[in-house]
């Protein structure tokens, strides 16, 4: 692949900004060249031509943007978080009247339906709200379907049976508990589709984590925002580590990816409990 | 700062426990591991690792300090650079690379260009041909190149791709490559 010079680097976020009103420059730069690069490469062209194209047509500016951001994301995505959060963090909000949780950089919504999964597995369905933003208005629309590609998620029954069919505190307990309860298969046809009852439930909307504030002006007991902080700079993690305190409720929880962690002056202000952060006032 | 990264898969883990278990305590350079799992056997990797090394091993965090003497594992499901002229490690999500995730490539690129020629990638038995093309970036930054000899190999796939890449300094058997690493003076 081509390596591209940093003068180039600043140009094109430069172009991101005026023409599209993207801000990258707090983007960690080694991710920025990384996914520039594979953009280069797939799209068969040269810096200078992006550069140049990218300034007059805005849907390519749209596609590169989108292209930029990473969207992996995957059902019950380490298992041990899902189990964390089903036996020692939703029990205690069995009193409360209700609950608001925020997937922030959502992706195509595979972590939305898997939380929904313990909901409903806890009786805690009902009486939560959850609000789930990206900046990537196709991976929202294919959020809002549930519909997958079931090969991509191929890993997720193996997933499912380690999140909730196991407990981790107790090794002889076996939940019998069939996915097809709440996805269907096609392996033909290669689709899986997340249940019609667990669709419409969370509310979707296009964000920028970056620009903008709370999405939706409540405050969440829980966010999520997993694999997502990593491929930006110290300066935006810590800016966004504060926005997320400003937003979460008081005692809140954030859960970011399992190999993350709260870095710099803001780390003061959570409090790490196993594999998830608790806002401390 | 020198670094060793090692790269295997299919039939590399007895290789790679038995190398860990060589080297003492306070091994003089950080070693970067990056093997491909099977998909279900995600976890206990580190403690398997660990029965028989005296250098401690880790799964890293995204921005963690490099310590010499200290084993790096990429973590199942990310691929893992090394930056900041080997200091730091940076972890991401981004596709898969050669049908893996932590890629081998990804991981020696990353080391070829943040160590230069102060570094030395090993390549062990594995089925695919993820990591040839991380040889051939550390061998053309001045760096030394080791793979584990076909012959040896459970599966010789990986190392032979290497070998077609580019031109490797040394094919050793398990013994050699223990060997070397033992006595390598940066």
């Amino acid at each position: 692949m081509e390596t591209i010079a940093e003068q180039d680097i600043i140009t094109l976020k430069k172009v991101l900004r005026d023409s599209g009103g993207y801000d990258f420059s707090n983007y960690s730069t080694k991710s920025f060249v990384r996914r520039m690069e594979k953009i280069l490469y797939d799209y068969k062209m040269d810096i200078y031509t992006l550069i140049n194209t990218l300034k007059l047509d805005n849907e390519l500016l749209e596609r590169v943007v989108k292209d930029i951001t990473v969207n992996t994301t995957e059902i019950f995505r380490d298992p041990a978080v899902w189990q964390a959060i089903k036996y020692r963090l939703l029990p205690k909000y069995h009193s409360q009247k209700e609950i608001n949780v925020w997937h922030a950089g959502c992706s195509i919504g595979m972590e939305v339906y898997s939380f929904e999964i313990l909901l409903c597995e806890l009786g805690l369905f009902e009486k939560t709200n959850i609000y789930a933003t990206d900046l990537n208005t196709d991976v929202l629309a294919t959020a809002e379907k549930g519909v997958y590609s079931y090969r991509n998620a191929s890993e997720f029954l193996d997933n499912y049976t380690k999140a909730l069919c196991v407990n981790p505190f107790n090794y002889e307990e076996r939940i019998s508990l069939p996915i097809s309860k709440y996805m269907d298969f096609d392996e033909k046809k290669d689709l899986l589709k997340i249940k019609p009852f667990l669709l419409n439930k969370a509310k979707f909307k296009k964000h920028n984590l970056v620009s903008e504030s709370n999405p939706f002006n409540v405050k969440y007991d829980i966010i999520f925002c997993r694999n997502v902080l990593i491929y930006f700079d110290q300066y935006l993690q810590n800016k966004l580590y504060g926005d997320f305190w400003d937003c979460l409720a008081e005692n809140g929880t954030l859960v970011l990816g399992i190999h993350e962690s709260i870095l710099g002056a803001m780390s003061a202000k959570y409090e790490k409990k196993g594999l998830m952060y608790q806002k401390k006032g | 700062m020198l670094g060793v990264v090692i790269g295997g898969s299919a039939g590399s883990f007895p290789i790679v426990t038995n190398i860990l278990a060589a080297l003492p305590k306070n091994y003089p350079y950080p070693l970067f591991l990056c093997l491909h799992r099977l998909k279900h056997v995600r976890t206990g990797f580190v403690e398997a690792l660990s029965l028989k090394s005296a250098l401690p091993i880790h799964e890293p965090h995204d921005r963690e300090q490099v310590l010499p003497g200290h084993v790096y594992l990429a973590p199942a499901n990310y691929h893992m650079y090394i930056t900041t002229s080997g200091t730091c490690i940076s972890l991401s999500t981004e596709e898969v690379v050669n049908h893996s995730r932590p890629s081998i490539d990804i991981t020696f690129c990353s080391a070829a260009k943040t160590f230069g020629s102060k570094c030395v990638g090993i390549l062990l038995s594995g089925a695919n041909k993820d990591g040839a093309l991380g040889c051939k970036a550390i061998k053309d930054a001045g760096a030394t190149v080791i793979v584990q000899a076909p012959d040896e190999c459970q599966v010789r796939t990986m190392t032979l791709a290497a070998m077609k890449a580019t031109t490797v300094d040394f094919v050793f058997s398990s013994h050699q490559i223990i060997s070397y690493l033992q006595k390598l003076n940066g």
